[in-house]
């Protein structure tokens, strides 16, 4: 089980960030997440395996300075 | 005891205006060379046109110059205002200063947005605005006193440069008790010799008893100020309480401020981690997406970037409240404490260094080919210390080290100094000798845009190439953003009013990440509606890192994210609690709409603001060299043929570059096309007769300039 914006998610073997993240809606515009506090940004999001019991948070869309 | 001597040569007591709504109606006009102190009633009219801030700052000084000022003219101004809203405690970026004058480098206004309690402070010791003309012949401190309501004016003497010290000085001397009361307003010593000069506004810190630094940092604001030989502006003032600004709904302010501060404790932890981190959680997002500034704005990413990014920061700022206006929830004004410098005349010395930014470490770091956190507080410390803006000291030392680099300019011309990239101790060195005001950094002081000239006329570098490569605009140097594959964050550079600084527009990730303009319009329409937008912060006296860094958790769902509009909601709400003018998020766009293109119009007056000054540098659009383009060819590759149908088999890099620059070049030309139509100006970039009447700044002397301009 992963925690994705403070709500519970199955996990499974050879999860990636983009898994979670086509089971969330409204996430067009996400270009990073912290994953354990880490941050993944989006050309890494089909690479990044997720570990279980994994917390991730998806940022907003990046603003800049 | 003091080791520095203040004679006071002018003192004026007067009735301290009262705050009504957020205003006092007044202004305060110092003239430097006579020691002439004016207070004045702020006509109503420049009250609903201009509403505050940024408006006001423009306006008195639309009315002290004429176009042929120069920045080094003693009518030239330098404004300082906060803004109805501003100075109001707990309410997010709310203490902001927007600071203007004529720009050494650019010749036009150039504004900046900063933190510090000075202009919450002028505001409560009774000005809206303050405005400095004049030059003096000696060294002079100004103080305005707001706790015994008198205007001081001080020669001075054996007062250090160094801004840290000098500002502790003074913090002490006018107020030993209570140095809360105090913010100063001071430059330093490479202000003088150079033309990037910043301001450093100061904050006390309480729970480490010593004065902290937020900067008006672009355009060289500070050489202005150096040049007047105003060696600080110093307000003072007591307490401060909800009620400060007198609010039309006390309550109302009350429950938005709640809300709004609330929200971001709540998710700022879980989103970019500001008080924590500051801006430093860009460095590593920008590095993974291209666009982090390395070797000069050649490429956009490097794999020693994590070096220089949150994880690193987060371990060396020092742990506390580091909010740069008082209560504000975001507190992202970091420093690091007990740092060691190792050259210079702080070398083995423990200092504070307030700082880096994301700016600071990108212009001071990536893009000099440097990864090293050490060495980039090094930077930030002396740029502080000596008063020069981080953003263009990156940019400008970056340009020299490639011009170096390409064997533009050689040791001859540099004192014998290496500047390839990555050299430390020579980026170093030639902040020192800005602050001594010899060698080659007095040449690298000029910017970028005078030592192009410099270098072509002097040492006969190629001056085409040099075009490309100088990363300026409007004589401005870029802040730290790579544009290459934004066309709109290009636009967002290039049709700045001031020159190339982000805080107008940032859509570099809606556009090249998330496609979510593709069209000319769609691009025009966000190239009108977020510099409106921001722009509404600097008439207000706030910060906008509350309404688009940290957002509600329901944003995504909102078909425009990046306008956070539940946000924008808030400050209608925020501005009608305070001002009792009764808004609604559509209004907060006109507002700005009307100062936006007055000061297109200053442009125009001061000889510039026409399509030929919107121009870029090619490094800012596309691959410049053969280089560049090997480094991405898939991606250019790609470019030319899906987006421009041009059949590439056979073709030589060299006539690749040629032929991609041709289509971009094109392309940011249909875009100002685009952009003019939708604000409402003619096909050279200059306000309609039709705009300026619908926006009600139909001024005599505005419809004058226009009939010069041909626009009728």
């Amino acid at each position: 089980m992963i925690t994705v914006d403070e709500k519970k998610m199955e996990w499974h073997q050879g999860m990636t960030i983009r898994d979670v993240l086509d089971k969330v809606e409204n996430v067009r515009f996400c270009a990073a997440v912290r994953l354990n506090g880490k941050l993944v940004s989006s050309p890494s999001f089909e690479t990044t395996l997720i570990p279980d019991n994994a917390v991730i948070y998806i940022l907003p869309l990046i603003a800049g300075g | 005891m003091a080791d520095f001597t203040l004679k006071e040569i002018k003192t004026l007591e007067y009735v301290r205006p009262e705050i009504e709504k957020g205003y006092t109606d007044h202004s305060l006009h110092i003239d430097i060379s006579s020691a002439d102190i004016r207070i004045n009633p702020v006509d109503k009219m420049v009250k609903e046109k201009f509403i505050g801030g940024k408006g006001y700052d423009l306006w008195f000084m639309w009315n002290s110059v004429t176009g042929k000022t120069r920045w080094n003219d003693p009518e030239n101004a330098i404004c300082i205002a906060s803004g109805p809203l501003g100075g109001t405690p707990g309410y997010p970026g709310g203490g902001k200063s927007i600071v203007t004058t004529i720009s050494p480098l650019t010749g036009i206004p150039i504004d900046s947005n900063v933190g510090g309690y000075f202009g919450p402070y002028i505001k409560f010791a009774g000005f809206d605005v303050l405005e400095l003309t004049g030059k003096s012949d000696k060294e002079l401190v100004v103080l305005v006193d707001g706790i015994e309501s008198k205007i001081r004016i001080y020669e001075v003497s054996g007062l250090t440069d160094d801004s840290y010290e000098l500002s502790m000085k003074l913090t002490d001397y006018f107020d030993k008790d209570k140095p809360v009361n105090i913010s100063v307003v001071s430059t330093g010593s490479a202000a003088k010799h150079t033309e990037l000069g910043c301001l450093n506004f100061t904050w006390f810190d309480a729970k480490r008893k010593r004065v902290r630094y937020k900067q008006a940092g672009r355009g060289g604001i500070g050489t202005v100020f150096a040049h007047k030989n105003i060696k600080a502006v110093v307000a003072r003032w007591g307490t401060v309480s909800m009620k400060i600004n007198n609010p039309a709904d006390l309550e109302a302010m009350k429950t938005v401020t709640k809300l709004h501060a609330g929200e971001i404790n709540t998710l700022d932890p879980k989103q970019n981690r500001m008080a924590l981190v500051g801006t430093t959680h860009l460095v590593p997002i920008m590095n993974d997406h291209d666009c982090l500034p390395v070797n000069n704005f050649k490429y956009g990413q490097h794999p020693e970037a994590h070096n220089i990014g949150e994880a690193v920061y987060e371990h060396i700022f020092d742990k506390g409240f580091d909010g740069c206006w008082r209560g504000c929830a975001v507190a992202c004004s970091h420093g690091v404490k007990d740092f060691v410098p190792f050259t210079g005349p702080y070398k083995g010395k423990k200092v504070f260094v307030d700082g880096p930014e994301y700016e600071t470490v990108a212009g001071c770091g990536s893009n000099l080919g440097i990864f090293d956190p050490f060495f980039i507080l090094e930077m930030n410390f002396y740029c502080d210390t000596y008063g020069l803006d981080t953003i263009s000291i990156g940019t400008g030392i970056a340009f020299v080290m490639e011009c170096f680099e390409m064997g533009l300019i050689t040791r001859e011309h540099t004192g014998g100094m290496d500047l390839s990239f990555g050299n430390r101790l020579n980026s170093l060195e030639l902040l020192h000798q800005m602050a001594r005001g010899e060698g080659f950094g007095v040449t690298v002081g000029k910017g970028i845009r005078k030592m192009k000239a410099i270098f072509a006329r002097d040492f006969g570098a190629d001056a085409a190439i040099m075009q490309d490569i100088g990363m300026e605009s409007k004589g401005l140097e870029f802040s730290e953003y790579m544009t290459k594959e934004s066309l709109a964050q290009q636009g967002g550079y290039g049709m700045a009013l001031k020159g190339p600084q982000h805080d107008e527009a940032w859509l570099i990730f809606l556009d090249m990440v998330h496609n979510f303009m593709p069209t000319f319009e769609n691009k025009a329409e966000a190239l009108h509606w977020f510099p409106m937008f921001r722009t509404w912060f600097g008439l207000c006296g706030l910060c906008k890192l509350p309404w688009n860094d940290i957002v509600p958790e329901d944003n995504r769902q909102n078909p425009e994210p990046a306008k956070v509009m539940k946000h924008v909601g808030w400050y209608a709400d925020f501005f009608s609690s305070i001002t009792g003018r009764k808004v609604s998020p559509d209004d907060l766009i006109p507002m700005s709409e009307a100062v936006y293109n007055f000061q297109r119009l200053f442009n125009l007056k001061m000889g510039y603001g026409t399509r030929e000054h919107d121009t870029l540098p090619y490094r800012s659009v596309g691959p410049v060299t053969v280089d560049e383009y090997l480094s991405r060819t898939e991606r250019y590759d790609k470019d030319l043929t899906d987006n421009y149908n041009v059949d590439i088999t056979g073709m030589e890099v060299s006539d690749k570059v040629a032929v991609l620059r041709k289509h971009r070049e094109s392309r940011y030309e249909q875009l100002k096309d685009a952009v003019y139509k939708r604000r409402g100006w003619t096909e050279n970039g200059i306000p309609t007769v039709e705009t300026v009447k619908r926006l009600g700044i139909d001024f005599p002397d505005v419809m004058a300039l226009l009939k010069t301009h041909g626009v009728e």
